[in-house]
């Protein structure tokens, strides 16, 4: 019935998607020498050139703050607020601050040898190990050093580990020493073979969890060493380690990865299990120096020319396919017991592993011929395996006994065409052409195959359409989902059927494969329109705008970690329930040319995911807390290119106002599929999606501003991981509310205070004009009268002698004129009526002395006499002195005529007789007008002398 | 109280080298020590020439010692008063002293130039402070010259400073050590 035979084959299984990274700068290849991932899950990488840092896709030197420094990097931490350190070579440190390293200076000195390892402890106090100088720690700002004084069993410090309780685990080549503080003071305990520990050569401490440490030595494996109870562990393998020297040891996804010097990368995946090899992709590389593990769980080493990642025990591929098989496979099978079982031309090839080797066994059949397809592989609870066939119905297999036989317990399944075959527990669900829609229970019995198996087949319900049924699902809650191929899905539940199609939302009516989430909420994929959620009552699509790679889905399962796994030809999609998120395993990962039939995805016994690739099988054991999605990193921010820290959160002044931000996804899993999206708040309104990995802000105005940065493995960002980087640029000191406000008080003050002085100005001004009008009317009165006096007397002189009666007449017109000038002194104006009197009366005093010889013609109108104002003695002083200039006698009569023109002027006009000798005062009377009318006058006093007539033309003025 | 074991160590040093390598023990010749306080108000300097010490180039271990009421250039002797009965309190604590050993591996037998480090006990004001003290030391023709310059935290060493001097005495004491240690 049955032909099998037995092959036994070789073959590691390999690991997928290992990808290495030279560090090359300036065309020079340097030399990694340790590893460091910070809080964000950034990696840095210390080399003979300096700091690097590394994105997944390249290095990014880190250099140092002004000199051209070179030194070589053997240490990297982060301490607790963040900051980077460095160690060097030389046993200088250096601390990265705003992206450059800066050296420290200490006080007491640099340590002479290399820095080999760092450590904060419980006190936030930095220690630091060298290699050949014992350990230091900064307390209280004072460099410490702890040496063979201190009771340090050697001063070759390997690397440093804080204890859970505080204390500091060293490894030294001559056993760990624990280091603390009693009293102030470091004490140290020193662990060595005498303790049990197998080398005294001690090279790597790693923490375990629970007072447990991984300890890594020089040729004696490893072991584990509680703190807490001194007690040391060896694993049964370290016997006869003939591994050589460990350099590193990291503890992930539930293995112990051993980093050696001369047997390249090892891992422990059971506590006491074995140790293997594993072989990193086609590398021959068999120094590895360090071990780190990223976010998303890939992990990292260093050769002496590489970085290397590995996705480790996440993926990983057995080559087991021949030369054709791949072709001819449709289903695939995981057992109970982990074999993989492929159905192959007719026939059925199990593939059982033990460590580092696979068995091949082939199955055929009698009731199948060469030309029948295997659609459909299923183990029930009796670990009897179901044979679903196109055309042949369904054979059972009992794996033990090899024997088989075809169902034929309904007729139907004669010639049937199966299209899957599922189940859970004791029941085993076939949907296939021809109305099978089966349900079969199974029961003890049953575990001889030759049993009957009861069943009912539900192809004559209405909506569960009798043609195509491509797979029946029986969820955890015992309801039945039966997916058709165009009309929805139907459920039956408490002898209820519902079915969902078109009208209820679903863009397509084609249902391929059911899974069911940890919350019981049901996923379905369709033909076209990619997969459901749902939960009762709504029906959630995801697709491409989802971040669904390929519509055309081969298979949707549960993982074990409960996320919805979904397999195209491409390779895997992997989605996250909990936030929608979708990351990806792909070609970037190895993974090519998936089987894409719908019965060759399956799960092996911890629901890791199996499929079959032209490669071989691939298996896919998703990570615990790992991330994955990029992680968003503002790398750094740039003020007129000039790096600011992103730590500092403060005030930009108006004129630093240019930023560039440079930022990072990190998702070293596949570095170039990122997406970003970024927007300013307080400036753009929405988000702009690139990708660039930085952008530049010119001239902002003042204003508060929130940087947002997202990354995506595609375009749906909705849980994106965001970073934000916060500032404000201030208002220009004038443009800020307090100094307006200043600003208009001081304005108000300053036209208050300007007004008032310019009254006060103008006050002072008038006064002071007055002052001066009065001061030189004073000075002009005092100066007509001496004059006017002089001239009098000396008339009144010659009339004494030659006439006295006269005399006595003209003394009292004398002192008439006498009494005027002293009745209008205090006047500053008078009519030209009164000043016409006065010159009458004076005319009067010098008519005597000159007889008919003097000539006065008055031709003003009485209206002028009142009307137009004269400064008293104008007049008086122009006739006097119109005398005074001129010879007056019978051959040069003096004629003086006084007459008003246009209203405007009042002209004195006198005909010029030359004396012969200059009187003396000459022209101060007519000076001392002049400067009168310019106190009261705009007009100018215009004198003319053409030589015949002298004239004085005075503006009139009008009060 | 401290002067016992200073001695006992200097007697070790001494013993030990007299034994093995007479030609490696050098003492101090000449020594000085220069402290400044530089306080926003007022700098304070003052010497003492009174340095001893002790020192083996073979085993690079060595002990210096002072006392402390030797120190001389204050101010105003009101200044030297307060410093040796208030702050120092040297009658009851009258020696300072650092001992211990050069971390370099380094052969001093030979002369030259060093650049060293030297990891010791400092005993000021009776509290002592595991150190490490930068030095540079010149070899010649059996004379080994000592500079450096270090600082002492007054808080370190239990010296309180009153509230209203606070202006005139710097937490932080700069100390310049110079000596010549001379072949014994």
């Amino acid at each position: 019935m049955i032909a099998c035979c037995a092959i036994m084959q070789y073959s590691y299984a390999q690991d997928l998607g290992s990808r290495s990274f030279k560090l090359i700068d300036d065309n020079k290849p340097f030399k990694i020498n340790t590893l460091f991932k910070n809080t964000e899950g950034y990696i840095y990488a210390g080399s003979t050139n300096g700091l690097y840092s590394f994105d997944g896709i390249r290095f990014k030197k880190i250099h140092f703050a002004g000199a051209n420094a070179r030194d070589t990097v053997t240490a990297i931490f982060e301490d607790n607020t963040r900051h980077l350190w460095v160690g060097f070579k030389s046993g200088r440190l250096a601390k990265k601050i705003n992206g450059r390293l800066e050296y420290l200076d200490i006080e007491e000195g640099n340590p002479a040898k290399a820095i080999t390892s760092f450590v904060q402890d419980k006190q936030n106090n930095i220690w630091f190990a060298t290699n050949g100088e014992g350990l230091y720690y900064f307390k209280n700002g004072r460099l410490n050093l702890v040496n063979t004084e201190n009771g340090l069993s050697d001063l070759h410090v390997r690397s440093l580990q804080l204890g859970n309780n505080g204390d500091i685990l060293v490894a030294t080549d001559q056993g760990i020493n624990i280091c603390s503080f009693i009293d102030e003071r470091v004490q140290v305990q020193v662990i060595g073979p005498k303790n049990g520990l197998p080398d005294y050569y001690v090279t790597a401490i790693i923490a375990a969890g629970n007072e447990n440490y991984w300890i890594g030595m020089q040729e004696k494996g490893f072991c584990l060493y509680n703190h807490q109870s001194g007690k040391i562990t060896i694993p049964p393998d370290n016997a006869n380690w003939n591994y050589g020297q460990i350099n590193n040891l990291l503890f992930s996804q539930k293995s112990l990865w051993i980093a050696t010097e001369e047997s390249g990368l090892l891992k422990q995946s059971v506590i006491d299990g074995p140790v293997t090899e594993f072989k990193i992709g086609n590398s021959t590389q068999k120094k590895i120096y360090n071990l780190i593990q990223d976010n998303e769980g890939n992990i990292w080493m260093n050769t002496a020319t590489e970085l290397i990642s590995i996705t480790g025990n996440k993926l990983k591929i057995w080559p087991v396919y021949s030369p054709g098989i791949f072709e001819s496979i449709h289903a695939t099978l995981c057992d109970h017991q982990n074999n993989i079982w492929i159905s192959s031309n007719a026939g059925l090839i199990k593939y059982s592993f033990t460590n580092d080797r696979f068995t091949e066994k082939k199955y055929s059949f009698n009731d199948l011929n060469e030309k029948t397809d295997i659609t459909s592989l299923y183990q029930d609870a009796n670990h009897n395996i179901w044979i679903g066939t196109m055309g042949k119905g369904i054979i059972i297999l009992n794996p033990e006994t090899g024997q088989s036989r075809q169902l034929s317990e309904n007729p139907l399944l004669q010639n049937a065409s199966i299209l899957s075959i599922t189940g859970r527990g004791n029941t085993v669900c076939a949907g296939g052409l021809e109305g099978v829609a089966m349900i079969f229970i199974i029961s003890e019995k049953n575990k001889s195959i030759t049993e009957k198996y009861s069943f009912t087949n539900y192809n004559d319900i209405e909506n569960v359409g009798n043609n195509y049924i491509y797979n029946i699902y029986n969820d955890s809650k015992g309801r039945i989902w039966f997916g058709t191929d165009g009309k929805g899905i139907t459920v039956l539940e408490n002898g209820k059927l519902t079915n969902y199609n078109k009208h209820n939302g679903l863009k397509d009516d084609h249902i391929y494969s059911f899974a069911e989430d940890g919350d019981g909420n049901i996923w379905f994929n369709t033909e076209g329109a990619g997969i459901y959620q749902f939960d009762g009552k709504k029906f959630r699509n995801f697709s491409v705008g989802q971040g669904i790679s390929d519509l055309k889905i081969t298979a949707l399962k549960t993982g074990p970690l409960g996320n919805i796994i979904l397999v195209n030809k491409k390779g895997i999609d992997v989605l996250h329930i909990t936030t929608g998120s979708i990351s990806y395993y792909n070609n970037n990962q190895g993974i090519s040319d998936v089987n894409t039939d719908m019965g060759s995805v399956t799960q092996d016994t911890a629901g890791n995911i199996v499929l079959s690739t032209v490669n071989g099988i691939v298996v896919y054991t998703p990570v615990d807390q790992a991330s994955y999605q990029p992680k968003t990193i503002i790398e750094n921010v740039q003020l007129f290119l000039t790096e600011v820290d992103k730590l500092r959160t403060g005030n930009f002044s108006y004129d630093q106002n240019s930023f560039l931000f440079n930022f990072t996804g990190l998702y070293y899993t596949s570095p170039d599929e990122v997406h970003y999206q970024y927007k300013l708040e307080g400036l753009d309104t929405g988000w702009i999606q690139t990708r660039d990995r930085s952008v530049t802000f010119l001239r902002l105005q003042p204003g508060t501003y929130k940087f947002h940065v997202r990354s995506s493995l595609n375009e749906n960002f909705d849980n994106a991981d965001e970073a934000t980087y916060e500032f404000v640029i201030e208002k220009p000191v004038w443009e800020r509310w307090w100094f307006i406000m200043l600003g208009i008080i001081l304005l108000a003050g300053l036209i208050f205070w300007y007004t008032k002085k310019r009254e006060g100005r103008l006050q002072k001004v008038q006064e002071l004009r007055q002052e001066k009008i009065q001061f030189q009317f004073q000075l002009l009165r005092a100066q007509v009268n001496p004059h006017f006096l002089f001239n009098s007397f000396n008339t009144l002189v010659s009339f004494i002698e030659e006439d006295p009666k006269l005399a006595v007449d003209y003394v009292g017109q004398l002192s008439v004129f006498f009494r005027n000038i002293v009745n209008y002194r205090d006047h500053e104006l008078i009519t030209l009526g009164e000043e016409i009197g006065i010159l009458k009366t004076y005319f009067y005093l010098q008519q005597k002395r000159y007889g008919h010889n003097l000539e006065l013609n008055i031709a003003v109108s009485e209206a002028d006499k009142k009307n137009i104002f004269i400064p008293p003695l104008t007049l008086q002083l122009l006739i006097e002195n119109a005398i005074k200039h001129n010879a007056v006698s019978k051959e040069t009569p003096l004629t003086i005529n006084l007459f008003i023109e246009n209203n405007k002027q009042l002209i004195i006009k006198n005909n010029i007789n030359p004396k012969i000798t200059r009187e003396s005062g000459a022209g101060m009377g007519l000076q001392n007008i002049v400067n009168r009318y310019n106190l009261l006058s705009n007009e100018p006093i215009t004198v003319q002398n053409d030589g015949v007539d002298f004239t004085v033309i005075l503006p009139v003025l009008n009060q | 109280m401290f002067k016992k074991p200073i001695i006992l160590l200097f007697s070790l040093i001494l013993f030990s080298s007299g034994v093995n390598a007479p030609q490696t023990m050098y003492t101090v010749g000449a020594g000085s020590i220069t402290f400044s306080s530089d306080a926003p108000l007022e700098l304070i300097k003052a010497t003492s020439n009174q340095l001893k010490g002790i020192f083996n180039s073979e085993k690079k271990e060595f002990a210096f010692t002072l006392n402390v009421n030797t120190f001389k250039g204050f101010n105003s002797p009101l200044q030297q008063e307060h410093f040796n009965e208030n702050y120092l309190e040297s009658n009851k604590y009258p020696r300072a002293s650092f001992e211990g050993k050069i971390i370099e591996d380094v052969d001093l037998k030979r002369d030259g130039f060093f650049r060293i480090r030297a990891k010791g006990n400092l005993t000021v004001h009776g509290v002592t402070q595991e150190r490490i003290i930068k030095c540079e030391l010149t070899i010649k023709n059996k004379i080994v010259s000592v500079k450096s310059n270090f600082t002492v935290l007054l808080a370190d060493h239990n010296i309180t400073i009153p509230k209203v001097v606070h202006e005139k005495l710097a937490s932080e004491i700069k100390l310049e050590v110079k000596a010549e240690l001379i072949d014994k």
